[in-house]
């Protein structure tokens, strides 16, 4: 049994090398790009000849995720939240907020790692996600980098030490809340610019389209910002890290307290 | 010498191949640890991949989350149930 899964995997391994080694020359990828593509490509940073539907970003699929397809984004985080409302509700009626310290959590030298590479976390995800415009990367990939910050932490010290230290799950809430709000304001805010100045605009309109010739800033003193795309950026970074951030406290406080309760 | 195209697809067909044995080796351990580990190697592999694949929006995404969420969600569900998968 055990010779036949060896020769099975071997050969399993063989035939996907001798593809991929000898079929790689007929199995190139085109060069040429698809005219839907080529559109993306040509207007996602273009001032001048493309005026009317740039997003003047310089990173396509930003521009993309945000602005040309900005709905499906807002709709995918909208149920991330509720997925999130879920996994607290299994957790209720746990004493989340009252937490006892419980363990020594690892060893000196963990700990002191863990306190130096802490920032280095927080400062990498706000890069990867305030960058989003410019760089790969964006809003949910910075926040769910800063995530893991406070699962790592969690694993070192223990359960409740963020609890301890004043980082709780309500708190964590409203973070997540602000977020959420500031997406949606952000959505509809060349909306309200355009009722209040009686000139047409669009829900989730970020430059100037040919009917509607109000746009967002596109940098500020210099600094390019590509309009909404900043703002969706940096609030999306905020609402994934307290989410995730939420998830994890919430089951490992609930692991704590039931272990507690049955002991 | 290889032509530069060459030499990608050659890095793309190890990684792959080494992902393959860290999924079998994730499949055929008993000990749920140690599966979490290999999945989570696998997933490492498979950043690298949408790395050399021009894809590196996703790479981002996809470290955090299947090297560093994931297998913190399945430990702790590990703890609250049995380390070894029995026969």
């Amino acid at each position: 049994m055990r010779l036949v899964e060896v020769i099975v995997l071997i050969s399993t391994v063989l035939a996907v090398a001798l593809l991929i080694t000898v079929g790689f020359e007929h199995l190139v990828p085109s060069e040429r790009v698809r005219p839907v593509a080529e559109f993306y490509l040509n207007a996602t940073y273009n001032q001048y000849e493309l005026r009317n539907y740039t997003a003047m970003s310089p990173e396509a699929v930003t521009a993309i995720v945000w602005d040309f397809r900005g709905l499906d984004t807002l709709f995918e985080t909208s149920v991330f939240y509720l997925a999130l409302i879920a996994g607290l509700a299994l957790t209720r009626g746990l004493l989340l907020e009252r937490a006892e310290k419980s363990g020594h959590g690892l060893s000196i030298i963990v700990r002191t790692v863990t306190r130096i590479t802490a920032p280095m976390i927080v400062a990498v995800g706000a890069s990867i996600g305030l960058h989003g415009h410019l760089t790969p990367g964006g809003g949910f990939q910075g926040g769910s980098v800063i995530a893991v910050l406070p699962m790592v932490v969690i694993v070192v010290f223990s359960a409740s030490f963020l609890v301890i230290k004043g980082v709780t799950t309500t708190k964590l809430l409203v973070v997540r809340s602000l977020g959420l709000t500031g997406i949606g304001l952000t959505a509809i805010a060349v909306f309200l610019v355009g009722i209040t100045l009686h000139m047409p605009a669009y829900v989730f309109q970020n430059m100037a389209k040919p009917d509607a010739q109000i746009s967002m800033p596109y940098s500020v003193a210099g600094a390019l910002i590509s309009g909404t795309l900043w703002f969706f950026n940096i609030f999306e970074m905020f609402a994934v890290a307290a989410g995730f951030s939420i998830a994890f406290i919430a089951l490992m406080l609930a692991r704590t307290l039931e272990s507690s309760r049955g002991e | 010498m290889l032509p530069g195209e060459t030499g990608v697809y050659l890095v793309m067909a190890i990684i792959s191949l080494l992902s393959v044995v860290a999924v079998y080796m994730a499949v055929k351990t008993r000990d749920l640890v140690k599966a979490v580990i290999y999945s989570a190697l696998q997933s490492g592999l498979y950043s690298i991949l949408y790395f050399l694949l021009l894809a590196p929006d996703i790479g981002l995404v996809y470290i955090p989350v299947a090297v560093g969420l994931i297998p913190g969600v399945l430990l702790v569900l590990i703890s609250k149930t049995e380390r070894w998968e029995k026969e």
